[in-house]
């Protein structure tokens, strides 16, 4: 694969150690003389100076016809002429942006950049899935977030407590996985009864996840 | 008729000698992340907004979901073709003008954006003056 890395310091550095193998074309470019140096030097690789944004510095690195193109400059419009350039002129297949500014996430995308990442975004997409989901305490994604495993934990005062799995029947939006009661994993059946002080792991694709925990966490009335 | 709502972004020599122009005319406001060119904007009397125009936040405090005109006349291109983009495909203003340095970046935009080049006005005033000495 033909990979383009252009800016960046330490996410560059790390980014080129993911890609740096025998199978990976890379092609590494940056506009600051020290971190070519760095760069070049750490990671045994040749680094190109020049400016990402400029058509003839992409085509002098030999970023024509790459199959991912990493912006990773700490100006968010820099990495948006960054990637138009490559998609544009170079005819790079996949462009990923990184931008400081959570907004432009999806602005980027609207204006035709594969994929925006941000850090803040990230970040506040992850606290609001945790905060939406009180007595949740613990939850892990997989497959790139498409797979859910959610820790949830029962209280007395749930709809679910006393009932059994049958009763509750999730099949439609996942599975249950396994129900930790007094530290031992139990393997549920549907006559299985789930009792207050019960840790319930549940297993979810994303688009089902939100409903299945709501239905765990549904108050008794 | 009311004057078009117009948001000049760059209040450099360019930026700064439009707003004055359209000053009397024109319902303006100009952004620029300088204070001082700001400051520094002499006999215009219109809005001014210090900030980051980049920020979709701060374009949408200055109006620009109902702005008719948008000037792009920072010192960074890569700005310029930034704002060019978010202006016509995010906000539709209808009429935007953006000056870029180096001339082979207009590939970039889209046709309907007007594009100052001083390198290409430059280069069309010697080829028309070469023209007329051989005349």
């Amino acid at each position: 694969m033909k990979v383009v890395i252009a800016n960046g310091f330490h996410e560059a550095d790390y980014i080129i150690s993911l890609f740096n193998t025998r199978h990976n074309d890379l092609i590494v470019l940056n506009d600051d003389e020290y971190v070519c140096q760095y760069l070049s030097l750490k990671n045994d690789i040749p680094v190109m100076r020049g400016k990402a944004t400029r058509k003839t510095d992409l085509k002098e690195a030999g970023a024509e016809n790459c199959d991912l193109f990493i912006a990773l400059s700490e100006d968010d419009y820099k990495n948006y002429v960054a990637c138009k350039t490559a998609k544009l002129l170079m005819n790079a297949k996949r462009c990923i942006a990184t931008v400081i500014n959570p907004k432009n996430v999806e602005i980027f995308r609207e204006l035709g950049i594969d994929t925006a990442v941000s850090s803040a975004y990230l970040l506040g997409e992850r606290i609001k899935s945790l905060t939406s989901v009180e007595n949740m305490v613990n939850s892990l994604s997989m497959e790139n977030e498409h797979i859910f495993i959610d820790e949830i934990r029962i209280s007395s005062d749930l709809e679910v407590a006393g009932k059994t799995l049958a009763e509750i029947n999730i099949s439609d939006l996942g599975s249950v996985a396994s129900i930790v009661r007094n530290e031992k994993a139990l393997i549920p059946n549907g006559q299985m009864r789930i009792e207050s002080g019960d840790k319930v792991l549940i297993v979810t694709t994303a688009e089902n996840r939100n409903k299945a925990i709501s239905i765990f966490q549904r108050k008794k009335k | 008729m009311a004057s078009p709502r117009t948001i000049i972004i760059g209040a450099g020599r360019l930026g700064s000698t439009i707003a004055r122009s359209l000053n009397k005319s024109s319902n303006v406001i100009v952004i620029d992340c300088s204070k001082e060119k700001i400051d520094r904007l002499g006999e215009y009397s219109g809005f001014v907004e210090v900030g980051d125009a980049t920020d979709c936040s701060l374009l949408e405090k200055c109006g620009i979901k109902t702005a008719d005109r948008v000037i792009a006349v920072t010192d960074d291109d890569n700005i310029n073709v930034f704002l060019a983009d978010l202006c016509t495909h995010i906000y539709h203003v209808p009429d935007i003008t953006i000056r870029l340095k180096d001339s082979r970046k207009k590939v970039l935009v889209d046709e309907r954006i007007n594009c100052i080049c001083p390198f290409d006005l430059s280069l069309d005033y010697f080829e028309k003056r070469e023209e007329e000495v051989k005349e």
